[in-house]
């Protein structure tokens, strides 16, 4: 049959594109578009329907125990947790992924450990040391025994120390007084104390920064948490509120099998 | 917030690119361990792999010492301890067996005047207790060049490393631990550092290596036991010498976990005074360990004139 549908002689017809005259009306639209837009409609009106059946069989008594803690504000569901975070917390609580977050955080954790092996003590006296100094040493409690109440009422730090009492300050070392006397430091002109100096100080900033980015992420973490288990099954009880106000959950503790 | 650090592009860039920072970080291990002889065979193999995955590891695996960093060396208070002043402030002692490092530390060589070069080991406080009270600010921890030292608790021979560099040649660091496993890390340390007599004993029973301790000049203990005081002044009666040192550390959770730090610390200094132990000062280790505390003591102290 092929060869007599050759033999016979039909034209085509294509599809034209909007003519100049009509060009103000737009592009013309092609049979691929129609198809496209009737199936949306379609479809559209399909949900439509099933709505208005949904709606129109609707149990007026219907209940959930959801209904009872959860509430719509306009028809809009409120969840409330989100409400008590910063936006840029809960960005990246909603855009990344929990591992990511985790393995972000270990990352720091290692960070900050090999930042803290690297700085041995804190010497009084520079405006970043200072904000680490407070926080993190000088609460170490150091006694000194003596013989009698007499000695302990004359004593004299820097005498028993046997140094020079402005060194007092400086616990990491009090050099006695002869060491000073006979202290030869091997300073080479290409040291550059200052630049020495700029860079601690970088390290202790790095450091604070590192220390409140575990706040955050840790923060994070516990949140994604919390989230995930809530929306898991189990029975469960609020125990109090956080310091955002947010409710503590205890989850019953369930017999695995 | 965010990640501001990630500086290895976006989310997928980042983790192809962290994969080939830590193969780095590994690189520099291996070369170490390398270094460290037999211990260190895995610790090579590693290494090579992660050069090669992350190109970090050559310049880090290289010596610790990266040729004559410009550090300041300040002596200590205490003989034989220093302080390297330099991008970082680090604890050091000068190391016994220039070269090597004994558990992965940092080793800085610093040119001296006459044109000969001392190589010190970085002493991390958080992983040693004397370290701890060193910088804490104890007045005096009898631990210097030619003293002999009895070390109870002496574990895998870090701490016991220093102690040794400190005595130096003419002293002896006589470092007993019970545990067998790290008692063979203990002995590899004693291999290169011809000071350190290793005793694999237990020091509840010091009668059983009394032929190999002569009288000692200091006692440390770290044995982190119930007993402890007991333990310490065992041994203190049995090898230390009238008017030697104790030095001890403490950690409050071993010897009473209900009870509160300060009260336990005055417990244990009270039976060590029971024990002829006069305690001298007493220190805890904030920021470095919680709850830990170091009692320096003289054993039978000479009465004043």
């Amino acid at each position: 049959m092929s060869s007599l549908r050759n033999a016979v002689h039909r034209r085509e017809h294509r599809e034209r594109s909007q003519l100049a005259s009509r060009e103000r009306l737009g592009l013309l639209e092609k049979h691929k578009d129609y198809v496209l837009r009737a199936r949306d409609y379609n479809k559209k009106q399909k949900r439509l329907r099933a709505l208005q059946l949904k709606a129109a069989f609707k149990n007026p008594d219907e209940f959930y125990f959801k209904m009872q803690s959860t509430k719509t504000k306009d028809g809009v569901h409120i969840a409330e947790r989100n409400e008590k975070f910063s936006a840029e917390f809960l960005k990246l609580l909603k855009t990344q992924d929990k591992n990511y977050v985790n393995y972000q955080n270990s990352i720091n954790k290692l960070k900050i450990e090999k930042l803290k092996n690297a700085m041995h003590f804190m010497e009084k006296g520079q405006e970043e040391n200072d904000k680490y100094y407070d926080e993190e040493t000088n609460n170490s409690n150091h006694t000194i025994f003596v013989d009698d109440d007499d000695e302990a009422k004359n004593f004299d730090a820097a005498k028993h120390f046997n140094t020079y009492p402005e060194l007092l300050a400086r616990k990491f070392n009090r050099p006695t007084k002869e060491i000073v006397k006979n202290a030869k430091l091997n300073v080479d002109d290409d040291v550059n104390v200052e630049k020495l100096v700029k860079s601690r100080s970088k390290n202790i900033r790095e450091l604070l920064s590192r220390i409140e980015r575990e706040k955050n992420l840790s923060s994070v973490q516990n949140e994604m948490d919390i989230q995930k288990a809530l929306m898991g099954k189990g029975r469960r009880r609020k125990v109090g509120t956080d310091k955002n106000g947010l409710p503590i959950y205890k989850w019953k503790q369930e017999r695995k099998k | 917030m965010g990640f501001a650090d990630n500086k290895r592009g976006g989310f997928k860039g980042g983790r192809g690119g962290a994969r080939g920072g830590r193969g780095g970080g590994r690189g520099g291990f291996g070369g170490r361990g390398g270094s460290r002889g037999g211990a260190g065979g895995r610790g090579g193999f590693k290494g090579g792999r992660g050069g090669a995955r992350g190109g970090r590891g050559g310049p880090k695996g290289g010596r610790g010492a990266k040729g004559a960093a410009k550090v300041v060396i300040e002596p200590h208070r205490h003989e034989g301890v220093f302080i390297a002043r330099g991008k970082e402030d680090l604890l050091v002692t000068k190391n016994l067996v220039p070269g090597e490092s004994v558990y992965g530390e940092k080793r800085i060589s610093v040119d001296n005047a006459d044109g000969t070069k001392t190589e010190y080991r970085v002493w991390n406080p958080f992983r040693s207790k004397i370290a701890a009270g060193i910088l804490g600010g104890l007045d005096n921890i009898y631990i210097k060049p030619g003293a002999k030292v009895l070390y109870l608790g002496g574990a895998s021979g870090t701490t016991v490393s220093h102690v040794a560099d400190i005595v130096g040649p003419t002293g002896n660091v006589y470092a007993v631990e019970f545990s067998l496993r790290v008692g063979r890390e203990l002995i590899n340390v004693a291999k290169k550092r011809t000071n350190v007599i290793p005793i694999i004993e237990d020091a509840r029973y010091p009668q059983k290596y009394r032929m190999l301790v002569p009288m000692v000049d200091v006692v440390f203990a770290d044995v982190a036991q119930p007993d402890q005081a007991r333990i310490i002044a065992m041994n203190a009666h049995m090898f230390c010498k009238i008017g030697g040192h104790i030095v001890i550390s403490i950690k409050a959770s071993c010897i009473d976990s209900t009870m509160e730090p300060a009260k336990v610390f005055a417990s244990e200094v009270k039976k060590l005074q029971s024990e002829k132990i006069k305690p001298r000062e007493q220190l805890t280790l904030e920021p470095y360990e919680r709850d830990h505390a170091i009692v320096v003591g003289e054993y039978r102290p000479r009465p004043k004139k």
